[in-house]
């Protein structure tokens, strides 16, 4: 097989997997794009319409410029046997059904969670049950997973409170002098442009590294290679489509209230971001792209006066963070249970999930989707930070002045 | 394994590249205020997250923007200097990000 004939001859399964991996990454972009464009919709930086675009062109565009993390998916978590890679599409599938059903289950439950983990869990429960524990190389999953996953927050966090005391800083004035800070809705259409562009950089390459993954499995691609063009077409694609529709669902339900997060600050939240994705994706860590915006929501509202964590709100985030990844390997490892049936259990899996994902499909429409539901991450992040109001008593002369 | 060493370059160039645009961005506003074009942004459409002008309110503070501006100490040179620096302020914040993008998409550089 060469690795750049159009789409080989696939088995069934294999088909199935990739229709599978392409619906998560949809998911992915549907899910994701808050987290790049609520804040320019919501300051009045972007009309809507025009900011949904822009996100959607830049997710295409992000997926085709690195291929780090998806070779880390496909080549480094996984054990390599005597006959290729410890892992069959099978399996994959049954990762990938408790994946999804994990991410839809508390994306409806408005738990913070991450999409990135879900797949890992998923894909790590299944192949504990399908083929050993062995089967996982524990140090790269340690390296390259769930150390980034610790870390990166805190990086972004801490770059974004560095970077909102700057912004404020180097724009302070007189009290009662206009300070200009207005502007800097002007630069949050580049700073969530730049957001967009790192999550299609980091998110679209995971699917890529399981189809990839899958390929390997399946003997359609030689182990250690990288995922080839139309896996990486097709999943820009995926996202891209998933970024699209998702913006429709934002606008409709914006309005409702964000947590008020200045110009000033949100600038700076997204300038961290982006900055902490594209250098990891570049170093080939699979992070989460949420949780590393929660972070710099986090880090930018301590940048600011008067500013206090509440740890209750910061424990509920941080609960749910580490619940994903082994809550999804245990519905991972379900589906692999079913799937090790053989072709009986890949169809049960396939129903079962279907039925569950059309159950919760009606349970969100007749629930009218709200606030809480669409943007809850990240707004979740804005509100762990608590602001005062008056921040600085203002000084004396400083007063007279506003009395005058 | 574990390569620490990673981290740090991750939080290095972050650190790095956002504390730059960050900064250049915001010596740039600061410019243009120091010149007397005060960038006012009228309410839009989604105005949740910051305060929603009303049109008397947006009146007010343009009426404040223009009382500071003609206040301003600054000779009319100093005042167009001021206004170049910060527009190069904003082109220099544009070229660091995409000399960032280029440094990152190894198709370009080889």
């Amino acid at each position: 097989m060469k690795a750049w004939s159009l789409v080989p001859e696939l088995s069934l399964i294999v088909i199935l997997v990739i229709a599978l991996a392409l619906i998560f990454d949809f998911t992915n972009g549907f899910h994701d794009t808050a987290n790049a464009m609520a804040t320019p919709i919501a300051t009045g930086a972007m009309k809507p319409k025009v900011a949904v675009g822009v996100a959607a062109i830049l997710n295409l565009v992000g997926a085709f410029l690195s291929t780090e993390v998806a070779r880390t998916v496909s080549g480094g978590i996984i054990r390599e046997g005597d006959g290729g890679v410890l892992i069959t599409p099978e399996l994959i599938f049954a990762g990938l059904i408790g994946a999804i059903v994990w991410n839809l289950i508390t994306w409806l439950l408005g738990l913070p969670s991450s999409s990135s983990h879900a797949l890992f869990g998923g894909l790590i429960g299944a192949t504990i049950i399908g083929v050993g524990s062995q089967a996982i190389d524990y140090n790269v999953v340690a390296a390259k997973v769930i150390l980034p996953a610790l870390i990166a927050p805190l990086i972004a966090g801490g770059v974004a409170l560095v970077a909102t005391r700057l912004a404020y800083m180097i724009t302070r004035r007189d009290l009662g002098k206009p300070d200009g800070r207005g502007g800097f809705r002007y630069a949050q259409i580049f700073s969530s442009s730049l957001v967009a562009l790192a999550h299609g950089t980091n998110d679209a390459q995971k699917t890529m590294g399981v189809i990839t993954l899958t390929l390997i499995a399946g003997g359609f691609q030689a182990v250690g290679s990288g995922p080839v063009f139309w896996v990486i077409a097709a999943c820009a694609l995926a996202i891209a489509i998933g970024t699209y529709t998702g913006g429709w669902r934002i606008i409709r339900t914006m309005g409702s209230g964000l947590t008020e997060i200045k110009p000033a600050q949100g600038f700076a939240a997204e300038t961290s971001t982006a900055a902490t994705i594209l250098a990891s994706s570049h170093l080939g860590f699979a992070l989460s792209t949420t949780q590393v915006a929660s972070g710099s929501v986090i880090g930018s509202g301590l940048g600011r006066r008067g500013s206090t964590i509440r740890w209750g709100m910061a424990g509920r985030i941080a609960l749910g963070w580490i619940m994903t990844l082994p809550a999804s390997a245990i519905m991972g490892a379900f589906a692999a249970g079913l799937a090790l049936l053989g072709p009986i259990g890949i169809v049960l899996d396939m129903v079962i999930g279907t039925i569950v994902i059309m159950a919760l499909f009606r349970w969100s429409r007749r629930n009218r989707v709200t606030h809480n539901t669409l943007l809850n991450d990240i707004d979740d992040a804005g509100r762990v930070v608590h602001i005062k109001k008056t921040p600085r008593r203002p000084r004396r002369r400083d007063r007279a002045k506003v009395a005058r | 394994m574990i390569e620490w060493d990673a981290f740090l370059i991750v939080t290095a160039a972050s650190l790095f590249s956002a504390a730059l645009l960050v900064s250049l961005y915001s010596l740039g506003l600061r410019l243009l205020t120091t010149a007397g074009r005060i960038p006012l942004v009228d309410p839009l459409e989604f105005t949740g997250a910051i305060t929603v002008l009303t049109p008397k309110k947006a009146a007010k503070q343009q009426k404040r923007a223009r009382k500071a501006a003609a206040a301003n100490p600054l000779t009319p040179g100093l005042k167009r200097l001021a206004l170049v620096a910060g527009y190069a302020c904003f082109v220099l914040c544009g070229g660091a990000v995409l000399f960032g993008v280029y440094l990152i998409v190894p198709a370009l550089h080889g």
